[in-house]
């Protein structure tokens, strides 16, 4: 049931990336929105719920976008061992861990994009366009970031708690407990 | 120590596997298609939803710009006219032009209409999703038009769904040409919705304003479809190549419906008996 919970999380958020968000100008630039829960997933579930997840949307985000296949499946792999390894030495319900841990990792993800671009493309662009890219993202998560982990942690609590519920009828049920 | 070790190898591992994956045109056994497959259909439907509460609102709420709108649609119709009966007689004067040189009538394209279901979920490459995929007829490396110009190329395809990659991606290459002088170069994709013609010799006369065509010599790409136009040329000191930068026609931004050609011409030479 976790995993029909970050499954339909993702789909919805990959929908509402490539279909809603670009009919307002103002998200042009926003950020993958699949991160955050990325970063969710490092901060909070275990990491054998987590990998096949990330890989599994590391592989769709590769099909659906036109940059070389493997480059969203090894940012979200990087970014689930960065977070791991920083939650090793720092307190998970830090707050100031949660307001900057989104834009940082926006800000890893872009440099792996853009040094894989270079990286096949010397004779890349790079262009002021790039830094403002980076930088609007940046800001973007510092500003959004922060809610979209809350949204998550408190949304699959209510998912947990309901799916217990309804479970805990339905044994009850069975054994003619509940009247 | 080895945890250090252990990063560089699995950095040098990832390296070498998004070099060997980078080169996208093999075909990944099929992945690709079903990962289209699964997200276009949500795509498609929440696309149209959006699609009806704006056209909605539109229709009804919006009437009073319309009554504006009309007026100088009006205007607009009028001069349009006036330009149709100035390429109508064009299009007769190339017409006995044609005949005259003996020259064979071009083929017309057969093309399929598609409708834009989804884009990039990354600012940094250029593609959309179509609704329309191999059952009717769309292939890989077919082009993609629409009446102001090139829009891209499918560069995936699923059962009823395709990937199309725009002119603007930088991964995108388009054999074009200078209409007036003839110049001609590689379009590629660059930052802010904004191509670059590459290898355009300096001694090639291209100025600002410059209309940019399609050559036809890519094999993919119909020869004389409107690309976009010269919109800054910069000649340095040294290098055998010029900088032309291109504003495509196309306002990807509000690309809705794109044609998808079916049977590009392909180019026959016949040889002189």
């Amino acid at each position: 049931m976790t995993y029909c919970f970050h499954i339909c999380t993702c789909f919805c958020l990959v929908i509402f990336k490539t279909t809603v968000m670009p009919y307002f100008s103002l998200f042009d630039r926003f950020y993958d929105l699949i991160f955050p829960f990325i970063i969710y997933l490092s901060l909070f579930r275990s990491a054998r719920e987590s990998i096949p997840l990330i890989l599994f949307f590391g592989f769709v985000m590769d099909n659906l976008t036109g940059g070389p296949f493997g480059l969203y499946l090894t940012t979200y792999l990087w970014l689930f061992i960065g977070v791991r390894w920083v939650i090793t030495f720092m307190d998970v319900e830090d707050s100031a861990l949660l307001l900057f841990v989104v834009a940082a990792g926006v800000l890893v993800q872009n440099f792996i994009i853009i040094g894989t671009i270079v990286m096949f493309e010397p004779v890349s662009r790079f262009s002021p366009v790039v830094i403002s890219t980076v930088v609007v993202q940046v800001l973007w998560a510092v500003f959004t970031g922060p809610i979209f982990l809350v949204f998550f942690k408190y949304s699959h609590g209510r998912w947990d708690k309901w799916f217990k519920e309804v479970f805990a009828n339905k044994k009850g049920d069975r054994y003619g407990l509940i009247e | 120590m080895v945890m250090i070790v252990g990063v560089f190898v699995l950095i040098a591992v990832n390296i070498i596997a998004l070099s060997v994956f980078s080169r996208r045109y093999p075909s990944y056994y099929g992945s690709g298609r079903i990962a289209i497959s699964i997200i276009a259909p949500f795509q498609k439907v929440a696309t149209r939803s959006i699609r009806f509460v704006r056209d909605v609102w539109r229709h009804y709420f919006f009437l009073a710009t319309v009554a504006t709108e009309n007026d100088k649609l009006k205007k607009a119709q009028s001069q349009a006219i006036e330009k149709s009966n100035h390429y109508n007689e064009l299009k007769l004067s190339n017409f006995r032009l044609r005949s005259l040189l003996n020259f064979q009538k071009t083929m017309t394209n057969r093309v399929c209409a598609a409708e834009v279901i989804g884009k990039d979920p990354s600012p940094w490459f250029k593609t959309i999703i179509i609704d329309k995929g191999k059952d009717d007829g769309v292939g890989k490396g077919m082009a993609v038009v629409i009446p102001e110009g090139i829009a891209g190329q499918v560069m995936d395809v699923s059962s009823h769904y395709s990937k199309v990659l725009l002119i603007i991606d930088p991964n995108s290459a388009v054999d074009a040409m200078v209409q007036r002088t003839r110049a001609r170069g590689i379009i590629k994709g660059g930052s802010a919705g904004l191509c670059h013609i590459k290898y355009v010799l300096r001694k090639q006369d291209v100025s600002v304003g410059d209309r940019v065509i399609s050559s036809g010599l890519d094999g993919v790409f119909p020869k004389g479809l409107a690309v976009g136009h010269v919109s800054g040329v910069i000649r340095r000191n040294s290098g055998i190549f010029q900088e032309v930068t291109v504003t495509p026609y196309v306002d990807f931004e509000k690309l809705e419906e794109v044609l998808v050609v079916l049977n590009p011409t392909k180019h026959e030479f016949v040889s002189e008996q």
